[in-house]
């Protein structure tokens, strides 16, 4: 299989942590290291830069859009949830809480009916609240929360903590319901918890809940091996194992599933080393791995199931120390690369065709 | 027929293994000795102290005592205001926020190497003017310049993860002698005790027949050799009569848990139990701190316990007044990169790092030198390891200036002539 080209490659301005399509496809927002919202409209096959969106602090560390509604929600390392439109140049901000966690707000998700949003933070808390911002639940765990999710019927929250215990909360019952056992991705090393979780989420059918990250080996230049763990949802048993590579390929950063049922993940790896790489949870190898790419940290699919976006990091980005020729000191950028997936155009069954939207305007 | 049951030689070669690989190893001996003998008594009654707390690999600078929030190089974290108004430090220093008063911390300390191999020995080593011979560790120019307390104690002890041993390499031109002594994971080396099916009588007589065979080894062979091997039995005899320092069961479970049972904590609260036992110098290293990949995640567990270890143990010198006579320093041999690289890490980087200090001598809750707004470089010239070495000694009542070496008649300034104390850090 012949490595796939990308359409467009953004040269970034700043560093990433996250990235998602909207839900029609026509804008792309990425969580930036400064606290800003990058975002894209995707015109003409291509990734026009709109006006970044600020008001956040710390690292922009999560975001959502919402399935219906022209709302993003984002989430930041001081504790901060927001919501706002996110199509104008200036988008007014909806209603945002300063203080949704104290301090590093790791991760937030909306249910799939689009009515409430979960979050998670290393402030041990498990928060739900109604997508107009009003706190409805909390759970107090007793360890920093990395992965919150919903499950597929929307009653019960998921949520992975930096031990590899991931727990689910019935938040109407106000109890934990079950546990699963992934401390296969927690490693203490020398006296560092080296937490492997990345990424909570369900296979389309709902059948299978898929953890995605490493199997940690060491600290310092962490070595890890990227690892996809699939629990069947209804028994709890762990069903596949997925791991790709050695211990320098480090870790399946993010990773979604593909409306044709295998998952799309990037890898970050040691310093300039990275992957896309596409399994299916049920195989040992994946079926593509054509895409290197230096430390990827985000990929996220457009609805049509052809294009999709991986957030990289430049190369020679491996080392912080080097200057630039006139002697500055840099800081270092995250690409975005647009890529498109030819041999999906007749297999996906749902989603619109980028064709129809790439074009749209993007309502003011 | 091997015998499972250990003899009491066998016992007596353990401790001798432990101490120094055997004397043969202690043997280079060049022992230095200072120009005046007379200032060395008197500093000798001071009865100074030092706690030197190594984080191997490489604190974050930015993660801990120069946080800059909200810039381009900032990272995640959040500050938290300290005691000390106007201070800040990084919210994963909650307890030590609340202690800022007790601390001096150097924001611009800027140093020579980036590597970890030579950056060590350099720092720790004060990286004097090149004299063609290796200068002593801090810890062991500590035990040259003030000797043991008057417990007896080895005078430079060191507390680390891992195994145990003799280090006679930290002494430098002072020779073997003046090495550290390493309790691995901050255990006694094994059979401290006396068997007991040896009596105290039979030991004594032992001893004696040791002392006899000293006598015609030493007219044998040069002093500084046989002064060596006398170091290590006399040692390991002072070690055997306080195996009480190393008894756990005297470690209250309130102080375990308020020091932390991971490694630091642990191996802090030993070395608090050697500093009220009268050791002269503790050297506590934590290993780990070298985040060249998830450096947010890993401050994020790493801190937290250096936190609160570092903040249990300054809480305590100061309750029972040894703070005062005790000179406490935390650092690493340079700090960590502004620049996050694309393994979400942090690099070396020697241009502009902190470190802390608090105890005999120091300023209390000041903050000295400063770097630029993102952090990259230090403002104005920043304090080299030299200008530390020279800050700590005269903290410790010793003149950095006038006092030297003697390397066999050589004269060497005990840190670096080009380079002074840093006198807003000393009180």
């Amino acid at each position: 299989m012949n490595a796939l080209k990308p359409l467009h490659v953004v040269p970034g301005a700043c560093q990433l942590t996250c990235a998602r399509f909207s839900p029609d496809g026509s804008i792309v927002a990425a969580g930036a290291v400064d606290g800003g919202v990058q975002r894209w409209k995707l015109e003409n096959k291509k990734l026009e830069p709109l006006k970044p969106l600020t008001g956040h602090q710390g690292w922009l560390s999560s975001l959502a859009f919402h399935p219906k509604e022209p709302w993003l929600f984002t989430a930041d390392s001081w504790g901060r949830l927001r919501c706002q439109t996110f199509t104008e140049e200036a988008p007014p901000v909806i209603w945002e809480n300063a203080a949704a966690h104290d301090g590093w707000l790791r991760q937030l998700a909306l249910s799939p009916d689009g009515t409430q949003i979960a979050t998670c933070g290393r402030d041990q808390f498990v928060r739900l609240w109604t997508v107009q911002g009003k706190p409805v639940a909390e759970y107090k765990h007793d360890d920093d929360v990395f992965l919150v999710t919903f499950s597929p019927d929307g009653k019960a929250i998921l949520f992975g903590d930096q031990h590899g215990h991931i727990s689910q909360w019935d938040f109407a019952a106000k109890k934990i319901t079950r546990t699963f056992d992934v401390t296969s991705m927690y490693k203490m090393d020398r006296m560092q918890d080296l937490c492997g979780l990345r990424v909570l989420t369900f296979s389309r059918d709902g059948k299978l809940f898929l953890v995605a990250g490493c199997t940690p080996n060491n600290g310092a230049t962490t070595q890890s091996v990227p690892t996809c763990l699939a629990f069947d949802f209804a028994t709890g048993k762990l069903k596949h194992t997925f791991t790709y590579g050695t211990p320098k390929d480090g870790a399946i950063e993010d990773a979604i599933v593909h409306p044709n049922g295998y998952v799309l993940a990037a890898t970050s790896g040691n310093p300039g080393t990275g992957r896309v790489i596409r399994f299916k949870a049920e195989e040992k190898t994946a079926f593509d791995d054509t895409i290197s790419l230096a430390n990827c940290q985000a990929v996220t699919l457009h609805p049509d199931g052809q294009h999709f976006v991986v957030v990289s990091t430049s190369s020679g980005s491996g080392n912080g120390r080097p200057k630039t020729a006139d002697g500055s000191y840099p800081t270092n950028v995250c690409p975005v690369n647009l890529y498109f997936l030819p041999e999906e155009a007749k297999s996906v069954e749902k989603g619109p065709n980028l064709d129809a939207v790439i074009d749209a305007k993007v309502p003011k | 027929m091997s015998n499972p049951l250990c003899t009491p030689q066998d016992h007596l070669v353990s401790r001798r293994r432990f101490l120094g690989l055997g004397a043969g190893a202690m043997a280079a001996g060049a022992f230095g000795g200072l120009l005046s003998a007379k200032a060395g008594e008197e500093l000798k009654k001071k009865e100074k102290q030092v706690l030197f707390v190594w984080l191997d690999g490489g604190m974050s600078q930015l993660e801990s005592w120069d946080p800059k929030p909200n810039t381009k190089f900032g990272g995640p974290f959040r500050t938290i205001p300290t005691n000390v108004t106007g201070v800040h430090l990084s919210e994963l220093m909650p307890r030590l926020a609340k202690q800022m008063d007790k601390l001096c911390v150097v924001r611009s300390v800027s140093t020579q190497d980036n590597a970890h191999s030579s950056g060590i020995e350099r720092i720790q080593r004060g990286d004097p003017k090149t004299r063609g011979v290796p200068y002593p560790y801090f810890g062991s120019a500590v035990a040259k310049l003030l000797g043991p307390c008057e417990s007896k104690l080895p005078p430079y002890v060191w507390i680390k993860p891992g195994s145990g041993g003799f280090r006679p390499e930290d002494g430098g031109f002072l020779g073997p002698k003046y090495g550290s002594l390493a309790f691995g994971d901050g255990l006694p080396p094994d059979d401290l005790l006396r068997n007991p099916a040896l009596t105290e009588e039979e030991d004594a007589e032992r001893n004696e027949l040791r002392a006899k065979l000293n006598e015609r080894f030493v007219a044998r062979r040069p002093t500084n050799y046989t002064e060596a091997n006398s170091h290590v039995f006399d040692t390991a005899r002072e070690l055997m009569k306080r195996a009480d320092i190393f008894d756990q069961s005297k470690v209250s479970a309130k102080d375990q848990e308020r020091y932390g049972k991971h490694d630091l904590g642990k191996h802090m609260l030993c070395a608090r139990r050697m500093l009220e036992s009268g050791v002269r110098f503790v050297k506590v290293t934590s290993y780990g701190w070298d985040t060249h990949g998830d450096n947010f995640n890993a401050h994020a567990s790493l801190m937290p316990k250096f936190d609160q270890s570092f903040s249990s143990i300054l809480e305590d010198l100061s309750a029972t007044g040894q703070l005062d006579h005790t000179l406490v320093i935390a650092m690493s041999e340079f700090g960590r990169t502004p620049q996050v690289n694309g393994h979400a890490g942090r690099d070396h980087w020697p241009e502009a790092w902190s470190i802390a200090m608090a105890g005999c001598g120091i300023q209390k809750g000041a903050v000295v030198g400063a770097t630029n707004e993102t952090g990259t470089y230090v403002k104005d010239a920043g304090y080299d390891i030299g200008a530390l070495f020279h800050t700590w000694f005269s903290a410790l009542g010793i003149d950095s200036i006038k006092t030297e070496y003697d390397n066999k008649g050589q004269p060497l300034p005990i840190a670096h002539e080009d380079m002074k104390a840093i006198k807003e850090a000393l009180a």
